[in-house]
């Protein structure tokens, strides 16, 4: 087929006296598989390809109708240096930082848990229970109800992960499902016993004052100290005691792991229902903190967020605090074109998936690495 | 032919990411010779027959076929001047078939590729393969799905694809590393025939009787460089073993061992493997204290099921495993085996010994870690763990260790194993169970293996090898047991007589029990 590029006998035999000089062999371009990075030219890498991803996002906005000047005013000027957005982007952040976290910590035990919205809506039904029942006394309700969320949240991770060590159960299907089944749920509760008696909408009755989270000095709520209290016990779970060595051998080679020594079962276990009782406290924190009672659409976006911030964040649970908060202030930078530039919000959904598609294929770039030869042409 | 030289590389410099595989080699491959390629792991041969199949791009030197310059742009391209290559790591697709692997890996043709159906074009190729099979007396049945095949036939139809592909141009890459010895004279005998019909054919080895007994012509590579080509009758092994390590090669003298009491019974092990086939079907012995116990055998004779068992790798199996003092090991989990002091280096380094991804130190430390050695379950002391890892990489002699951050997966196999080693040996084992500690190792590497095996030994650890390598049985063994059909079919004391365990690897022991 390629006679006549490239003729199975080259010529007549020429034997040459000396080799020629130009390398005959070589390519001008090689692919090469890189063998190691050091870190700080992936994190330079990645911000690249985020850089990238955000000035194809800018031009599509541009193209959209919004003006060159007033996308810089948006995200940038008015959300960093506004005090009134600052509050409100840390005020989102808080929940995207704990879905972020509750992906980092299932990815690092290789469990796809794409059942945070479930685990999330499981957080905040149990804390709304605990508010509608009227459980304990005033001063302990709010703890009470966190700790409720903790093991809802938990509670609904611990079915797929052990399915999936039991009985091999695919956890990407399972948790996907139970998401479902959560929602059928809480929509059966809002139609049904949970429905507020004040009015015809499906949400439940409104929190009581201690029921819902403190402003803390300068109007932040404390749904930000809270999560930022989960970030550090995040870090210290993955960064310096004893699980962290054992979930990167779980990562790395699960047979290794469990040929060495590292309990493999207890290890996937336990990370599994800490990211369930993380996306359960998320839960929590949007129904106490935001809307002060159970609401039918609460959890909508933040299972995809915590599954891109993990993504983004490759599991590093300080890098998903920093992209939690990128996160937040898209989310809420999204919210103010929708009022002033009727941008529909599903803008800001594209703007996600631009940046992962990018980062994702930054990925190329890290491992491998594309070198000139020398020489060329013969 | 026109012309005397096959194949000419000269002046070829590869690097990877920093690391000079090659540096100015030179290799000349002439029509009607078997040529081998000698060399310690990571001398560089492999990349140069990888060069010179296409597969790697070189930064400089030249590629000469029947003394003409020629580029390759990948291995399509060294097909077309019927260059083949068979790996090391045979790449064949196992869900299918024998005729489906080679199918894939056929030129277009003009001719024939279009006419017919894919069944009838299979077909046609089925015939070809019975006729080239039987002409080099290889026995395949082109129907086979290739995972059901043992190694030693997989290895055939590597060699098949190639052929029948029309290379002219045969290279071997250290294709007797699998095969038992009578395997290994049979597929050197035919290559030899297919040289003598006027084909080039090039050897990849380390094994100095292969090239002794098989080439016409060897060069000698070390450290990326060609040292030097010559005629293999004319040197003695001494001498090419000076070649190929630099310096003597360490030698050890056998010592007699002192035998203590039974440390490890193993009673009437039994289990069904995939179909039947390499399942164990009664194995008993009895591994005593300051012993070398080797287990010789034809390839998947329940040699791998053997040792997943006795490592505590999940195999479903039926039977008792002693451990005097303790009681029945199958009951323990691996934490509990590194707390009784067992020692396990499985044969498959990357697949269930490291993690290649994560760090030396890592890959050192964790095997000690839920002893709290290295701090409580609230704080791992990274700093003390490393120390000890430090301490032990210089100990173990691993060598290539630039950072102790360093991904384990960038050691050379020999310096993997003896990290390997270093980890399992940390606590003073008093039992050790290996499988193939040798495999893929130089000559250097492997004798130092081997001296802490026998180190083991003589520090009163009782020690089981299972190795396919009979060369490396006989070394290191106190005492020979040979496994046949998932049994332990005969028993030798040193000094062993090689005929006859060669008789009852393949199943005539005649008597069982000497």
């Amino acid at each position: 087929m390629n006679e006549q590029v490239r003729p199975l006998i080259v010529e007549q035999a020429r034997p040459p006296a000396r080799p020629p000089r130009s390398p005959l062999l070589a390519r001008r371009y090689t692919l090469e598989i890189r063998q190691q990075l050091a870190w700080h030219w992936q994190a330079l890498i990645i911000a690249a390809a985020l850089v990238l991803g955000l000035g194809i996002s800018a031009a599509i906005l541009m193209a959209a109708g919004v003006p060159a000047g007033e996308l810089l005013n948006e995200f940038v000027i008015l959300t960093v240096f506004d005090a009134q957005s600052l509050k409100a982007v840390l005020f989102q952040a808080a929940p995207m930082i704990l879905v972020g976290l509750a992906g980092c910590m299932a990815f690092r035990a290789k469990f796809w848990n794409l059942g945070l919205e479930g685990q999330m809506i499981w957080g905040a039904i149990g804390a709304t229970a605990i508010s509608l029942f009227d459980i304990g006394p005033q001063a302990l309700r709010l703890p009470l109800m966190l700790a409720a969320a903790v093991l809802c949240g938990l509670a609904w991770a611990l079915a797929p992960v052990l399915l999936k060590l039991r009985l091999k159960v695919n956890e990407i299907i399972s948790t996907l499902m139970l998401n479902y089944l959560a929602i059928n749920f809480l929509l059966h509760l809002l139609y049904g016993s949970w429905k507020d008696p004040k009015s015809s909408f499906p949400y439940s009755p409104q929190f009581q004052p201690f029921e819902r989270l403190p402003e803390l000095f300068d109007g932040i709520s404390a749904a930000v100290p809270l999560a930022l209290v989960v970030a550090l016990l995040a870090l210290w779970f993955l960064g310096i005691s004893r699980a962290g060595l054992y979930l990167r051998f779980v990562d790395a080679n699960p047979r290794v792991a469990g040929a060495v020594g590292v309990p493999v079962q207890k290890m996937i276990v336990g990370t599994v229902l800490i990211s369930g009782a993380m996306a359960g406290i998320a839960g929590f924190l949007v129904t106490a903190g935001q809307e002060g009672r159970l609401t039918q659409s609460f959890y909508q976006g933040y299972g995809f967020s915590g599954i891109l911030i993990a993504f983004l964040a490759r599991n590093n649970p300080v890098a998903a605090l920093v992209v939690a908060l990128l996160m937040a202030t898209l989310f809420v930078a999204g919210r103010s074109l929708q009022v002033f530039y009727q941008i529909p919000f599903s803008m800001v959904q594209l703007i996600q998936a631009i940046l992962v598609i990018c980062v994702a294929s930054s990925d190329f770039f890290i491992r491998h690495r594309i070198r000139r030869v020398q020489g060329g042409e013969s | 032919m026109s012309s005397l030289n096959a194949i000419q590389l000269t002046g070829v410099s590869k690097s990877f990411d920093g690391f000079m595989a090659l540096s100015q080699a030179d290799f000349t491959a002439k029509w009607g010779e078997v040529h081998a390629l000698l060399g310690e792991n990571g001398a560089g041969k492999s990349s140069l027959m990888n060069i010179a199949a296409g597969l790697y791009a070189p930064e400089s030197g030249s590629l000469f076929i029947d003394d003409n310059p020629v580029r390759l742009n990948g291995p399509r391209d060294a097909s077309r001047y019927r260059i083949g290559m068979v790996h090391q790591h045979f790449k064949l697709v196992k869900p299918f078939s024998v005729a489906e692997n080679i199918l894939l890996a056929l030129p277009e043709q003009p001719g024939n590729a279009v006419r017919g159906s894919h069944r009838q074009r299979l077909r046609e190729l089925e015939q070809r393969i019975r006729e080239k099979a039987t002409e080099l007396g290889f026995a395949i049945d082109p129907a086979q799905i290739t995972e059901t095949l043992s190694v030693a036939e997989q290895q055939r139809v590597e060699i098949l694809k190639v052929l029948l592909a029309g290379a002219r141009i045969l290279i071997l890459d250290e294709p007797t590393a699998v095969l038992t010895d009578q395997e290994a004279e049979r597929l050197l005998e035919t290559v030899r025939a297919f040289a003598r019909q006027g084909a080039a054919v090039i050897l990849v080895t380390h094994k100095m009787s292969d090239v002794k007994r098989f080439a016409d012509r060897v060069t000698v590579m070390r450290g990326g460089r060609t040292i030097q080509t010559l005629d293999p009758q004319a040197v003695s092994v001494p001498e090419l073993v000076r070649l190929t390590v630099g310096e003597s090669a360490p030698s050890s003298e056998y010592q007699p061992a002192a035998p203590g009491e039974v440390r490890l019974q193993v009673r009437d092990l039994r289990s069904t493997g995939a179909g039947g086939h390499g399942a164990l079907n009664g194995v008993s012995l009895d591994l005593r204290a300051g012993e070398i116990y080797g287990i010789a055998g034809v390839g998947g004779n329940g040699q791998s099921e053997l040792a997943n068992v006795l490592m505590g790798l999940p195999e479903p199996c039926e039977g008792t495993l002693e451990l005097a003092g303790f009681g029945d090991l199958r009951r323990a989990g691996s934490e509990q085996r590194r707390e009784l002091r067992i020692a396990a280096i499985p044969a498959d380094r990357y697949g269930t010994a490291l993690a290649g991804e994560l760090s030396v130190a890592e890959n050192f430390g964790v095997g000690q870690i839920h002893s709290g050695r290295y701090g409580s379950f609230f704080r791992l002391r990274r700093k003390r763990l490393e120390a000890e890892a430090a301490k032990a990489v210089a100990g173990f002699d691993v060598q290539g260790v630039r950072s102790l951050k360093q991904k384990a997966a960038l050691l050379s196999g020999g310096n993997a194993q003896k990290l390997v080693i270093a980890r399992e040996f940390s606590r003073d084992p008093q039992l050790v169970l290996v499988h193939s500690p040798s495999r893929g190792l130089d000559v250097r590497a492997s004798a130092a293996v081997h001296g802490r095996l026998r180190a083991a030994r003589d520090g009163g650890a009782a020690v089981l090898v299972i190795s396919e390598d009979l060369d490396e049985v006989l070394a290191l063994a106190d005492r020979i047991g040979v496994m046949h059909a998932g049994r332990i079919v005969a028993e030798f004391d040193r000094p062993a007589d090689r005929q006859a365990i060669g008789k009852a690897m393949v199943g005539n022991a005649g008597a069982s029990h000497e």
